[in-house]
């Protein structure tokens, strides 16, 4: 079986509102799935039931053929990173990135080479020692990252991870997400309500509304459905750009 | 043009007066000790006299007033932490459930005299419970009773700080607990493959204390001063430091002042050490 993650008929609802309904898909190892969706619309209790954070009122969950029901969140291997970073506090910036280490009694040396390494990878060596709190936005983001990172999750379920930060770093942020989940190989879930940053990241997409999951064979269908409104930002951008004066659209 | 709305300013006269009565006077009422100490002040002052100093060596009272008032003060405050942490991290649905929401107000409202009294008449050896074992046929009289309150142990003092401490450390923590959005990062150290019990011990202790650390230091200076359940609960000796020095300042013979100024000097000196030092550890702690 290749499937790394098979979700088959998955629905919750909260008392009488149905939040999921009948969500059926499946993701490769390696791949990006972005999701895109707007408030509201379930993603967040989709990941959260992915994690085991949530349990579902129907359907199957399989990782790698093994059914994830009965298994509890801290032995999936599937990590839910929120839009805040949330970094532990009282930690600095190398415990942080050696918590899932040091939780699995990792012997020091060991856990001393992966988080330089991973540190390093991450352009966070100079601040391996500080606090959480003098550490700008993105630098926080890349430690979290870091830290889902050093346990080798089967599976990364990211929650509008960089919805917090200003669009430059927002966009180095994609950027290194891009370069890190290719290098390591890293299958997972992005959750988004931005259509640029779906395409940036995305290998496969899908569009989440109102608790109903539509994967999206290819890229060109994903921009062509009127819902995902990607072609109404290209025609934004192109008339944004017919009004300008020549000099300016060719420089 | 209209003129922006400035901040109202406390009347600078009022803020000297303020500052006068929480830093002047007691840095004066520090120095007239220290004077009093060495016979410059005092009703029989005859100049500078180094011999109350030197009497520190033989007179054993302060340091084990100070001994036993640290012990009350670390397992009142250690117990109230431990029974609070308990609630806080393994009890959540409790903490929620009613009553024990109200419940936990209601030791906040009594006055530590009255938890005192309350606590006296409950654990004495004539109290209540004695006089229920007495009937069950448990013990033969007073003296077959546990000795709880004005034992030398203090294990009077400790239950009734507990008593008044623990609900507001819950309080307290419970508070931290939801504002620092504790519950997303232990949804998050599950994904990351910790059991629950490493998140209370790795993140949700260390993090609650951190935050709580200036209430808890002040809870325990609080119970370091603590009067009037040592007073009641307490035996003549060993005494808290505040109740060997009420008796020592309270003496009819004057000639015992200037030991009594020394003492509370000295526990004044050492009290603002512990704060100093704490704040530093402290400080050390947040750029760590």
């Amino acid at each position: 079986m290749s499937e790394l993650l098979t979700v088959a008929h998955l629905s919750k609802q909260f008392g009488t509102q149905p939040v999921l309904r009948d969500i059926s898909f499946s993701l490769s190892p390696g791949e990006v799935l972005a999701v895109l969706g707007r408030s509201g619309c379930g993603k967040t209790t989709l990941l959260k039931i992915l994690a085991g954070l949530e349990a579902p009122d129907a359907g199957t969950l399989l990782a790698q053929g093994q059914d994830l029901g009965p298994v509890p969140p801290n032995e999936r291997q599937m990590v839910y990173l929120y839009q805040e970073p949330l970094l532990f506090p009282h930690l600095s910036v190398f415990e942080n990135v050696a918590f899932g280490l040091r939780i699995r009694h990792v012997v020091k040396a060991e856990i001393d080479r992966q988080v330089h390494e991973l540190l390093a990878e991450l352009d966070l060596s100079a601040h391996a020692r500080k606090a959480p709190d003098h550490l700008s936005g993105g630098q926080r983001q890349r430690v979290s990252f870091g830290r889902a990172l050093i346990i080798r999750p089967r599976l990364l379920l990211l929650d509008e991870p960089f919805g917090n930060l200003d669009a430059q770093t927002r966009a180095d942020m994609q950027q290194l997400f891009l370069r890190v989940s290719r290098q390591h190989q890293i299958t997972s879930l992005f959750v988004t309500h931005d259509s640029r940053e779906a395409l940036t990241v995305g290998t496969r997409f899908g569009y989440l509304d109102q608790g109903q999951l539509t994967c999206f064979p290819s890229v060109t269908e994903f921009v062509q459905d009127a819902r995902t409104a990607v072609r109404q930002e290209l025609a934004f951008w192109e008339s944004i750009q017919q009004t300008l004066p020549a000099s300016a659209s060719t420089s | 043009m209209l003129s922006k709305a400035r901040p109202s300013r406390l009347p600078s006269p009022l803020l000297s007066l303020y500052g006068l009565l929480v830093v002047g006077l007691p840095l004066a009422g520090l120095a007239y000790a220290l004077l009093g100490s060495v016979g410059l002040a005092g009703p029989l002052a005859a100049g500078f006299t180094g011999r109350y100093w030197q009497a520190l060596g033989t007179d054993t009272g302060l340091l084990y007033a100070a001994l036993f008032s640290g012990w009350v003060a670390v397992a009142s405050v250690g117990i109230s932490i431990a029974l609070a942490l308990l609630l806080v991290l393994r009890a959540q649905p409790t903490l929620r459930r009613w009553p024990l929401p109200g419940l936990l107000y209601v030791p906040l409202l009594l006055p530590a005299l009255v938890v005192g009294f309350y606590l006296f008449q409950l654990l004495s050896r004539t109290g209540w419970l004695a006089r229920l074992c007495f009937q069950l046929g448990l013990i033969q009289g007073p003296e077959g009773f546990p000795e709880l309150v004005q034992d030398a142990a203090g294990l009077g003092i400790i239950g009734a700080q507990v008593l008044l401490t623990f609900p507001f450390f819950t309080l307290l923590f419970r508070a931290i607990y939801q504002e620092s959005r504790l519950e997303e990062y232990r949804q998050l150290t599950l994904t990351l493959g910790a059991s629950p019990g490493q998140f209370r011990r790795r993140v949700a202790g260390p993090l609650l204390l951190r935050r709580a650390a200036p209430t808890l230091l002040l809870s325990f200076m609080a119970t370091l001063g603590a009067y009037d359940i040592p007073l009641l609960l307490g035996r003549p000796y060993p005494q808290m430091l505040s109740v060997y020095l009420a008796t020592r300042l309270q003496r009819f013979d004057l000639r015992e002042l200037p030991a009594a100024y020394l003492a509370g000097f000295l526990v004044a000196l050492g009290l603002l050490g512990l704060v100093a030092v704490l704040l530093r550890l402290r400080r050390q702690t947040a750029v760590r």
